[in-house]
């Protein structure tokens, strides 16, 4: 759902002036930035006026030898893994569709990527950032250096508010040097090897960058399955590490019954990326995509248990299971819109039953919204909506969009 | 310490770990737990918790948690709060909540991280836990002046160099120390840099080659690797023992903490020269240079006025410089009571009234740690300059 008067400021001072005259006469605003997670969160419960972010977009400042930079909340992640490269830098977002996903989207939502078990979360890459809240305040917080304590840690709050507290005009990023190599495994995974191929991967003692174990998502992701699936590995580093790595990989699989791994060096980064972009790729509308955080040692348990169910629902279940976080991202679908619709919501009851914490992160269905998108309501909601209430208290920015309907 | 009386709650009998995960890296503990210990502990299934505040064997978790505490590693595997996967916390009505890291809705983990008491106390922590490295090597960089050194400092970052730590000592530190604890280190160099990587056998060759001709290049006039862990652990404990060497110098020493962007190290460095030079005081370096953390510690004797007089400008002059350079007036010790009045030096009227409102909803009454963070007269909703930008203590 959008608004049909839509508005894309240019700059953070118009964009505080539109948001504060829609505050004062209670004009609902539905944030937009590249649109690649509208997926998520619940439909806005109401939008008078579509704000797009994408014309703030630019870096603010680059400092190549402090490894910090300055972002515009609209600028793609592509755009901004460009302007890092020339650099030998990067931020390790990983965020599905970087082409069209913004900065302050991707923040904003709180994704998690795939590479965070190496080189931790997006939220601990911002140093700083300016918001606008719902009465135009503009607020600063950070700052450009990469410690910093003085008051409260205001930008990683808004890292994952789903722009309920505030809309990000602008991220301080610190950079990493960018890995000199990436290499990617692919292997099919013959009956009956799953279990060891999972516990082999995980007691690597150089980690993978990303490991992935997949069913299905045929020409999305790369590879072809096995009777038990595809295994897709990204290593990184240094020439010598990744020698090693990948000696001590090919032992790790071979021990797990897996005979043959085909190594992708050219277009290893891009391999990758298409299988981040499948975690929010949509068979039209007749397919659900369900995210669910879990221990690793429990990823496999977990996966089965949500095939089981489609199946007792006559659903197709295609699953990716980050190896390293433990993520399970399962997609399941039907032949049509219709015949999902008929089904999508008793097996979302029951999905919920068996993981409660099932979130939805991307479907084009009409009944996503009687989903239970976010899973089960968090412990301390009533804390959560307090801070929406003391930051948002008419309910401009988003409204209904994010957890328990806050 | 209670500036305007109140209760004071101690953690020391809190002081259990109650668990520890070794599948999933993660510990869970009370607040009184000794920072060492959670490692000591973890290092038998091979982890550890990676923020090591100098103060390691003294401070607590909660203490740790509630300053966002960082030290020498935090350099390469961040702050605390890169390290805390969810609290139980117990709010001004003695009401207990937890936060999730990985749950659903706002990061309420980050907000309380940091927040010095002041938005609820820590009554246990699920904390991340690190794979203990498979090597580690350090190394000694010594300088013939200190300029030298920290331009030697933002060459190695500027390369794109992140070793797992990057310190800095000058001349009246490593005097001190070695003094007081026969550490290893050259008594008479300038400034020396402790340069620690740890990771991958296969990696430190590479490493250490281009630090090493950095350092020459900025004029290293020594450089040495550490023999083995003995060697290392007596380094290390040097380091971390430095401030309380400087008994040697003066009765007493002040702390100042500010942080810089990394290329402007050599600057800061200047600044502090200047602004201790400026009034007599005797500085002492030792800190975390790789993330431009500075620690000058400004030697006085408390029973001397003019001296405290003294410190407390150059004190407030770093401040500045600071602030000049565009860092902040603390990268890890907290504002606390001490630095609330130069918060409006950072932050303006607005910024600081966005960070009271997670106050008005954590603690509304100002019933916890009141006399921290926020300038005098920033009770909600309005925050007001500070009535008396003056009254300032050491
Ligand atoms: C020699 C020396 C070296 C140091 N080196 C470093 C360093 O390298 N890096 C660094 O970051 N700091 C350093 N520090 C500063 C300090 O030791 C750390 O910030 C440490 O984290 C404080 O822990 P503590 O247990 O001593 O806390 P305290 O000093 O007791 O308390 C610190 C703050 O936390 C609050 N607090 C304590 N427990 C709780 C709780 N359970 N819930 C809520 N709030 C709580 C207190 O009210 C107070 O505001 C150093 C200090 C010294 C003296």
């Amino acid at each position: 759902m959008t608004a049909l008067e839509r508005a894309a400021p240019e700059s953070v001072t118009e964009l505080s002036d539109l948001v504060a005259g829609c505050d004062a006469v209670e004009r609902k605003i539905l944030i937009v930035g590249g649109n690649t997670l509208n997926g998520m969160g619940f439909p806005p419960e109401r939008a008078d006026l579509t704000i797009e972010t994408r014309r703030i977009a630019g870096t603010a400042s680059y400092e190549p030898s402090d490894l910090t930079l300055a972002v515009k909340c609209g600028t793609a992640i592509q755009a901004l893994a460009a302007s890092l490269a020339p650099h030998g830098q990067f931020v390790p977002f990983d965020a599905p569709r970087p082409q069209y996903a913004t900065v302050g989207g991707t923040l904003s939502s709180g994704w998690l990527g795939p590479r965070r078990h190496l080189y931790g979360r997006p939220r601990d890459y911002v140093i700083g950032t300016t918001v606008v809240l719902a009465d135009g305040t503009i607020a600063r917080a950070g700052g450009m250096v990469v410690k910093n304590v003085a008051g409260y840690d205001m930008s990683r709050l808004y890292v994952g508010s789903f722009g309920t507290l505030g809309i990000l005009a602008q991220a301080n990023l610190k950079t990493l040097v960018a890995p000199q190599h990436s290499r990617v495994f692919l292997a099919r995974l013959p009956e009956g090897t799953r279990s060891r191929a999972f516990a082999h991967v995980a007691s690597l003692r150089i980690q993978p960058a990303a490991a992935f174990w997949i069913d299905g998502f045929d020409l999305t992701v790369d590879g072809d399955d096995g009777d038990d699936g595809r295994v897709l590995i990204l290593l990184e580093g240094s020439a010598a590490l990744l020698e090693r790595a990948t000696r001590d990989l090919r032992s790790a699989l071979g021990g797990a019954g897996v005979p043959e791994t085909r190594i992708v060096d050219a277009g290893a980064r891009e391999s990758f990326q298409r299988t981040v972009d499948a975690y929010v790729a949509t068979l039209g509308e007749r397919s659900v995509t369900y995210r669910i955080f879990a221990f690793p040692e429990r990823s496999e348990a977990i996966v089965r248990s949500i095939s089981e169910r489609a199946r007792h629902f006559g659903l197709r279940c295609e699953a990716i299971v980050d190896l390293m976080n433990g993520d399970v991202i399962a997609r399941v679908s039907d032949a049509d819109a219709l015949a999902l619709g008929a089904k999508i919501e008793a097996f979302d009851d029951g999905l919920h039953e068996i993981q409660p914490g099932a979130q939805v992160i991307a479907s084009e269905h009409p009944h996503r919204q009687y989903l239970r998108v976010w899973g089960q309501v968090p412990a301390s909601i009533e804390r959560m909506r307090a801070l929406k209430l003391r930051f948002d208290p008419h309910r401009t920015l988003n409204p209904g969009r994010f957890v328990g309907g806050i | 310490m209670p500036v305007e009386g109140g209760v004071v709650i101690s953690f020391a009998r809190m002081n259990r770990i109650l668990a520890l995960d070794v599948r999933n890296r993660r510990a869970h503990v009370q607040p009184g737990v000794i920072n060492l210990d959670v490692s000591k502990h973890a290092a038998e299934s091979d982890l550890f918790f990676a923020p090591d505040p100098s103060s390691q064997k003294i401070s607590t978790i909660g203490g740790n948690i509630a300053t966002n505490a960082g030290g020498p590693h935090c350099l390469s595997y961040g702050t605390t709060v890169n390290h805390v996967l969810g609290l139980e916390i117990v709010d001004e009505h003695g009401e207990v909540f937890t936060t999730d890291l990985d749950g659903p809705g706002y990061d309420l983990t980050a907000a309380m991280v940091g927040s010095e008491g002041t938005l609820g106390i820590v009554t246990s922590a699920w904390v991340r836990l690190l794979q203990l490295p498979e090597t580690v090597r350090v190394w000694l960089a010594a300088f013939g002046d200190v300029d030298s050194a920290s331009a030697a400092v933002s060459a190695i970052v500027a390369a794109g160099i992140v070793p797992t730590a990057l310190e800095m000592m000058d001349a009246v530190i490593t005097r001190a120390v070695e003094a007081a604890f026969h550490a290893g280190y050259p008594t008479d160099a300038a400034a020396v840099l402790l340069i620690e990587n740890a990771g991958f056998a296969d990696d430190m060759d590479a490493c250490e080659a281009a630090v090493e001709a950095i350092a020459k290049d900025h004029g290293a006039i020594s450089w040495r690797t550490a023999a083995g862990a003995v060697e290392r652990d007596a380094l290390w404990a040097g380091r971390k023992g430095a401030a309380g060497a400087t008994g040697r110098i003066a009765p007493n020493y002040y702390t100042q903490d500010v942080c810089v962007p990394r290329s402007k190290l050599p600057q800061a460095l200047r600044a502090v020269d200047a602004a201790t030079t400026a009034h007599g005081i005797v500085v002492g370096n030792v800190f975390h240079a790789g993330d431009g953390n500075l620690h000058p510690l400004l030697m006085y004797d408390k029973r001397n006025l003019k001296q405290v007089a003294a410190v407390v400008e150059s004190g407030n002059a770093i401040l500045q410089a600071a602030i000049d350079l565009g860092g902040t007036i603390s990268g890890e010790h907290g504002i606390g009571f001490e630095k609330r009045e130069a918060m409006t030096q950072v932050y303006s009227t607005a910024d600081l009234a966005t960070m009271a409102r997670v106050r008005d909803v954590f603690d509304p009454t100002r019933a916890l740690n009141p006399e921290k963070i926020f300038p005098r007269g920033t009770r909600c909703p309005e925050v007001a300059p500070p009535a008396d930008p003056t009254a300032r203590s050491a």
